[in-house]
């Protein structure tokens, strides 16, 4: 318990300034936990990696919550994840029972949140005792074992795999370092472009640039879909809400959040598809489904439970392997890497008071959270018609600054921030998907040297499939996952021809 | 030597993994094309490139507004920064009319409540996000 008395005042304001700022881009729909996390980055540049961890981390957990209260209120999912607590959520704020739909999600996603944090306690330290042993044939194996299951779980699938190769090769544009045991050359670049891109893009302003920049253009495009009006929320409380409501929904708890937990550990998985399956598994296995969106408070407690369980989730293999979970925790390596702190095996190891932090400021903000929305959610939910004619603008603004001031002072990186933002546009009108792109994008110079050096080293292809029986095992689930994407793609596409044929 | 050995040279190995993926890229996308050749053509033949990109209500003078009035931000921005060097005016002086022309363009109706708060906005914003991060933690700005 050192680590408490290094905590100051400070570390608790910054929670709650991130839970709260991260509620209100929940809540407006359009903006997402990620680009709470993207746009406020530049404050933490002056933090130490304690406080910025604070905020982050706050940021995150409110953002992801936020997104219940159009979801409930409006039927417009405030963040991805938050798909399936329309279904019964926005019931039963028709019903007049808005209030009482909010407070039983923020009260699932509380548990969610909780039980993700212990399960982030208990297993990440294991699995780095488990990665430090891995030589670079096993690192290499893990991030093509993380591309395969993007690719596998992806909207589809070989549009996911594009994605992610795509990621690969834009992270390869420039030096290959001398410092990771390169040659020092050049590669996939003209002359003119030396100057600029001699170290490559930098992650930030295209992460930044792809969340933040892109989602204004996506929406410039569809006219900025004018506010609502406060209202015309049904905020009404006809049937007030009690504990007892949980009485029962224990498995459906522990069941949804593992479901989330498990999911955020898969990298590159949205959040909307933890609170799907969670969603459909309570369908599954309920006693009564019959009333499952309608307004049920069983299916909002899946979908809140599970999509909050991400959380924790994603920072498994984020602090452990060094592979983020999802968009947001691929925005906490580039705050990492600014505090000049590598996520990987090492990590915990090395800098335990950090992990203690990190797992005590993530249950903190989950407390935070339910304090600040279940005792102001009236208050809160008016942030719904906050107008974006106000919001955007100063979005790209703080834009400006958390690309410009990342590398002290460097106009391209407001310009790769311009570029990203305008391939984000174009990404969304084509159908190239965006989590697998930027998990490539991050992890494919470590898996070039990974292989290269391997492949100098031994000489031989068969070393991969033969280095050791951890190796094995990573060949096992890598051909399991691509199985599995197998399986699911044709049982989507009989279940396509099955509703052909019965329209017809 | 056997089938799976490799020789990397090290004055080449930088192109080596680039080459791969380059590649590997290139069959993807043919793979890409050829899977939704089909549906792309019928959406084309049916709705041209509306249809086709899914510009039904495209929003021109917002999107391509946008578009120029970023552009001309970033480089205002750089031009009126090198006048008064490592002071974070530049983003400070432009970011005012930035957002306030932003404001006026998103807005779906010009009241005088929605001016008002614009311009507000406009000025306001700028000056605390100058205050805090430039003089207060000292963070660079253009």
């Amino acid at each position: 318990m050192e680590f408490l008395s290094a905590l100051s005042p400070l570390f608790f304001l910054l929670i709650v300034f991130g839970v709260l700022v991260g509620i209100i881009f929940g809540s407006i729909p359009g903006m997402t936990a990620t680009m709470a996390v993207a746009v406020c980055l530049p404050l933490t540049y002056a933090l130490d990696l304690t406080n910025g961890l604070a905020l982050l981390l706050g940021l995150y957990v409110g953002g992801i919550t936020g997104g219940l209260v159009p979801a409930v209120l409006l039927k417009i999912p405030g963040t991805p994840s938050s798909i399936t607590t329309t279904f019964d959520g926005y019931p039963m704020a028709q019903r007049g029972e808005g209030e009482r739909a909010l407070k039983i999600g923020i009260v699932a996603s509380l548990f969610g949140g909780v039980f993700s944090a212990i399960i982030l306690f208990l297993f990440a330290p294991i699995l780095s005792d488990f990665a430090i042993k891995f030589s670079y044939i096993e690192k290499f194996l893990i991030i093509f074992l993380a591309l395969t299951v993007i690719a596998s779980l992806s909207g589809n699938m070989l549009m996911g795999i594009f994605s992610g190769v795509l990621g690969v090769w834009l992270s390869l544009i420039g030096t290959y370092s001398i410092t990771d045991g390169g040659n020092g050359e050049l590669r996939l670049m003209f002359d003119f472009m030396v100057p600029y891109l001699e170290s490559g893009f930098s992650l930030l302003p295209v992460l930044i640039g792809l969340f933040g920049l892109g989602t204004v253009f996506i929406e410039a495009e569809q006219g900025v879909k004018k506010e609502v009006s406060s209202q015309s929320l049904r905020m009404s409380d006809q049937v007030r809400f009690s504990m007892s409501v949980f009485r029962g929904k224990l498995v459906n708890l522990l069941r949804s959040s593992s479901i989330g937990t498990f999911v955020g550990m898969l990298p590159g998985i949205g959040g909307s598809a933890a609170s799907v399956l969670a969603y459909t598994q309570e369908k599954n296995f309920s006693r009564d489904p019959s009333q499952m969106g309608k307004g049920a408070p069983q299916g909002l407690v899946a979908s809140e439970s599970a999509n909050n369980s991400l959380t924790g989730g994603a920072l498994i293999p984020l602090l452990s392997l060094g592979i983020p979970g999802d968009s947001t925790t691929a925005i906490l390596i580039g705050a990492f890497t600014l505090q000049g702190i590598q996520v990987g095996p090492l990590f915990i190891g090395d800098n335990l008071d950090t992990w203690y932090t990190m797992v005590f400021a993530l249950l903190v903000a989950n407390f935070v959270m339910f304090a600040i929305m279940f005792f102001a959610i009236k208050h809160i939910a008016k942030v719904v018609a906050v107008p974006k004619y106000i919001l955007y603008p100063v979005i790209i603004m703080m834009c400006v600054v958390g690309a410009y001031a990342i590398n002290y002072g460097i106009m391209f990186d407001v310009w790769t921030l311009f570029i990203f933002g305008v391939f984000g546009y174009v990404a969304h009108k084509v159908g190239i998907e965006i989590p697998p792109l930027i998990i490539g994008f991050i992890l494919g110079s470590s898996a070039e040297i990974y292989f290269v050096k391997s492949l100098e080293s031994y000489g031989n292809f068969m070393i991969f499939f033969t280095k050791s029986p951890i190796a094995v095992f990573l060949w096992v689930l890598i051909f399991m996952s691509i199985a599995f994407s197998i399986y699911l793609n044709i049982k989507s596409r009989r279940k396509r021809s099955d509703e052909v044929e019965t329209q017809t | 030597m056997s089938f799976f050995d490799i020789t990397i040279p090290f004055d080449q190995s930088h192109l080596f993994f680039p080459r791969i993926i380059t590649w590997l890229l290139c069959g993807l996308f043919v793979l890409v094309v050829i899977q939704n050749a089909r549906p792309i053509i019928s959406k084309y033949r049916s709705g041209g490139m509306t249809e086709l990109l899914d510009l039904e209500g495209f929003h021109k003078f917002k999107f391509f507004g946008t578009v120029a009035l970023v552009v001309v931000y970033f480089i205002m921005m750089d031009v009126v920064g090198g006048w008064f060097p490592n002071m974070g005016f530049g983003f400070l002086f432009v970011s005012m009319p930035f957002i306030c022309l932003m404001g006026l363009m998103y807005v779906h109706e010009i009241t005088r409540r929605t001016l008002t708060t614009i311009v507000i906005v406009s000025l306001a914003s700028p000056l605390l996000a100058w205050f805090v991060l430039a003089r207060l933690f000292h963070i660079t700005l253009p």
